[in-house]
């Protein structure tokens, strides 16, 4: 571990090394920043690869954002310009992409990218720099295991905080309605694993007893025996951390083998436009955590939604908004430190996000020490063939439905 | 701890999974068999057929199952034309090797057009009974598994039927069998080569049309299956279509109920597990005869 991260330093180096040669050789413009040139932001995204279709959402997002910004005016009487390169969803490409933006193209601030495996390394090489790094994708627990001191995640919670309302709810049930048994199934992957084990902390520290606990590869398309062991469990409650795919699979799966649980939770695929039709409506009472809806009344979401609209002809969804959120954290960082350019200012901006609270369109955000925001998301629940926001109570559409329906 | 509903239902599980994984493998050892090719492409035509059966049912409206009136035909005379055109063109003496890097290239093709047709999202086939089921002494059966079941096994009996009792089959099983004694006999062993390939990519056709009835596909799902694939002909024993049906159901009965105890990574771990013993202790596999001398 300490010679591979030895050869990472190295080669990080050597790559600062070459790139300021490179900046050098092309006449060096440093400093030569006037108020009429337009404030570069740069960004790598998987726009092909794995992750091309969230990438792109979070590329529509940033576009959004640079656009709405402009045609304010700019920020501190600058244009927002985005320099986007495609890292092709591989984590050694991000790499070179943030030193080329940083070292050689020298854009004045840098956004994330987007998933867990790519904010990582992105994050390391925009410390090297002392750059401020906000990013729109990096939910799970590693991100901010690593000691980084210039990251934000702009969104409302990370992955194991996103259930946090729900547990809340169960665990304040009387005790005779409380569910007592609880089966979890999620991908075996760094977020989608998050949110149910989030939850699943607090139900066993509760005294819900986890009766199945399974883990799935993420190119699972056969559910069956995993919802066979959950349907012999009978559990009270079932929770599933899933992305899209794999979570419509294990509910057509749960259902074939005719189990009805009191709750049913799932992350991700339950919040999609696709979600019902997947499953054949048969919808009832499924529980999800949702970060983003376009229904959130904050007033700059009201204004988000519109614009998007006009320009992209379709609502924004939760990666777009994520990306837009991004943008909103540092456009308040960028307004009230006066600055944004490498160098000293990148500090300033820094400082500012740790210490303030960012109204954006997923409502107020605010980070602990460690880049982690401080809240947690809504709970969305299907309710007679429509999504609606039960949990919290302050921010709810409807009210939650314990036990559910049958589905 | 583990309840005997649980291990019945696996056991159902087991035996429906094992039916599908016969039907998906009986085209690839049929290959082997015929003309001692590796078919990496195999599974690639069969998500290229479930691709099919979903496109025709989002689209078109048309229920899956009535795809393959179109793709049973449609697959046979690609398979005729790939035996022909490229195939049966590779230098005997490097058959085996060549046609592993030929079909490879063949697969990644298949993969790149769905890729481009359809993008990488993952697709599903949406079905009103998609969620129907039938107890059977507290189990459950879910209808499209048990379509999917009467599918393999409508077309292995068809396949059987063919080889067993046709004139084409028998002709088809001496040039299994022995291609220079079946020559001399007077059969034209190139035709029927071609026509053997076909058979082997219709069923193809079936098995994908079966498998996207209650799995998702994307483009690059192929990859996920040519591995449990090969797996399973070569416990069989290579180039027996009754010893790759055997060795379906045994496997497929296995990492259901090893679902049980263990988790979905482990119990994939079967099939290699069955490989190398296989390949350790009794190469010529487990059902059949020594490679291919029977059918």
């Amino acid at each position: 571990m300490s010679t591979r991260l030895t050869k990472m330093r190295w080669a990080t180096a050597f790559g600062a090394t070459t790139a300021l040669a490179l900046a050098g050789c092309s006449g060096g413009e440093e400093g030569s920043t006037s108020s009429d040139d337009p404030i570069v932001v740069g960004i790598s995204l998987p726009l092909t690869g794995d992750f091309s279709e969230p990438g792109k959402g979070v590329q529509r997002g940033y576009q959004a954002w640079a656009k709405i910004v402009n045609d304010k005016g700019g920020l501190l009487g600058r244009q927002v310009e985005l320099k986007i390169l495609d890292d092709q969803s591989n984590a050694d490409r991000v790499v070179s992409d943030y030193e080329q933006l940083i070292g050689q193209d020298q854009v004045d601030v840098v956004v994330g990218p987007f998933s867990t495996r790519l904010v990582v390394p992105a994050a390391r090489v925009a410390e090297e720099y002392g750059m401020l790094f906000v990013e729109p994708a990096g939910a799970a627990k590693e991100v901010f295991e690593q000691g980084f001191k210039n990251l934000f995640y702009a969104a409302p919670a990370v992955a194991n905080d996103h259930y946090n309302h729900l547990a809340e709810y169960i665990l304040g049930l009387p005790a005779g309605q409380r569910p007592t048994t609880a089966a979890y199934a999620a991908m075996d992957d760094p977020f989608a694993q998050g949110t149910a084990y989030g939850l699943k902390e607090k139900l066993e520290a509760g005294g819900v007893r986890t009766v199945v606990d399974e883990v799935y590869p993420p190119n699972t398309t056969e559910f069956s025996g995993i919802a066979a062991k959950i349907a012999a469990s009978k559990a009270d409650l079932v929770v599933g951390g899933s992305q899209y795919q794999d979570g419509v699979n294990l509910i057509v799966a749960l259902q074939q083998l005719a189990y009805q649980p009191k709750l049913a939770a799932f992350s991700t695929a339950p919040t999609s436009p696709e979600f019902a039709a997947a499953i054949g409506n048969k919808t009832e009472g499924i529980l999800a955590p949702t970060g983003y809806t376009q229904k959130a009344p904050y007033p700059s979401n009201v204004e988000f939604v519109e614009k998007y609209t006009a320009q992209f002809g379709t609502p924004p969804e939760e990666d777009e908004a994520n990306a837009y959120t991004t943008g909103q954290v540092v456009a308040a960082a960028i307004t009230a430190a006066g600055c944004a350019e490498q160098g000293e200012c990148q500090q300033k901006l820094i400082d500012w996000v740790r210490g303030n609270t960012v109204e954006t369109v997923v409502g107020p955000l605010s980070w602990d020490a460690t880049g982690k925001p401080q809240g947690a998301h809504m709970i969305q629940q299907w309710v007679g063939g429509e999504i609606q926001i039960v949990l919290p109570a302050d921010a709810k559409e409807a009210d939650i439905v314990y036990p559910k329906p049958a589905w | 701890m583990t309840s005997g509903a649980l291990i019945f239902q696996s056991v159902i599980l087991g035996l429906l999974l094992g039916g599908l994984y016969a039907l998906l493998a009986s085209g690839l050892t049929l290959y082997f068999g015929i003309m001692r090719v590796v078919m990496i492409a195999h599974s690639a035509f069969l998500i290229l057929a479930a691709y099919l059966a979903w496109w025709s049912q989002t689209r078109l409206g048309v229920d899956p199952l009535l795809s393959l009136v179109v793709t049973v035909p449609l697959f046979f005379a690609a398979g005729v034309l790939l035996q022909r055109g490229l195939l049966a063109r590779l230098r005997p003496a490097t058959l085996t090797m060549m046609s592993v890097l030929l079909t490879f290239a063949i697969a990644v093709i298949i993969e790149g057009l769905l890729g481009y047709a359809f993008t990488g999202t993952q697709r599903r086939v949406q079905l009103g009974y998609g969620t129907a089921n039938i107890e059977l002494f507290g189990a459950r059966i879910a209808v499209v598994k048990l379509i999917a079941f009467g599918l393999a096994v409508a077309a292995l009996l068809t396949l059987y039927l063919l080889l067993k009792r046709t004139t084409f089959g028998w002709a088809l099983r001496a040039t299994i069998q022995h291609p220079d004694a079946a020559r001399l006999v007077g059969i034209d062993t190139n035709r029927v080569a071609g026509y053997g390939f076909g058979l082997g990519l219709a069923t193809a056709a079936v098995g994908g049309t079966a498998l996207a009835l209650d799995t998702t596909i994307y483009p690059s799902l192929h990859w996920h299956w040519i591995g449990p694939l090969m797996a399973i002909i070569v416990v069989g024993g290579l180039g027996s279509v009754p010893g790759a049906a055997a060795a379906a159901m045994v496997l497929g009965l296995t990492q259901s109920l090893l679902q049980i105890p263990l988790n979905t990574t482990w119990a994939q771990t079967i099939f290699y597990l069955a490989l190398f013993a296989t390949l350790a202790f009794r190469p010529q596999g487990f059902f059949g005869g020594r490679l291919a001398q029977r059918f």
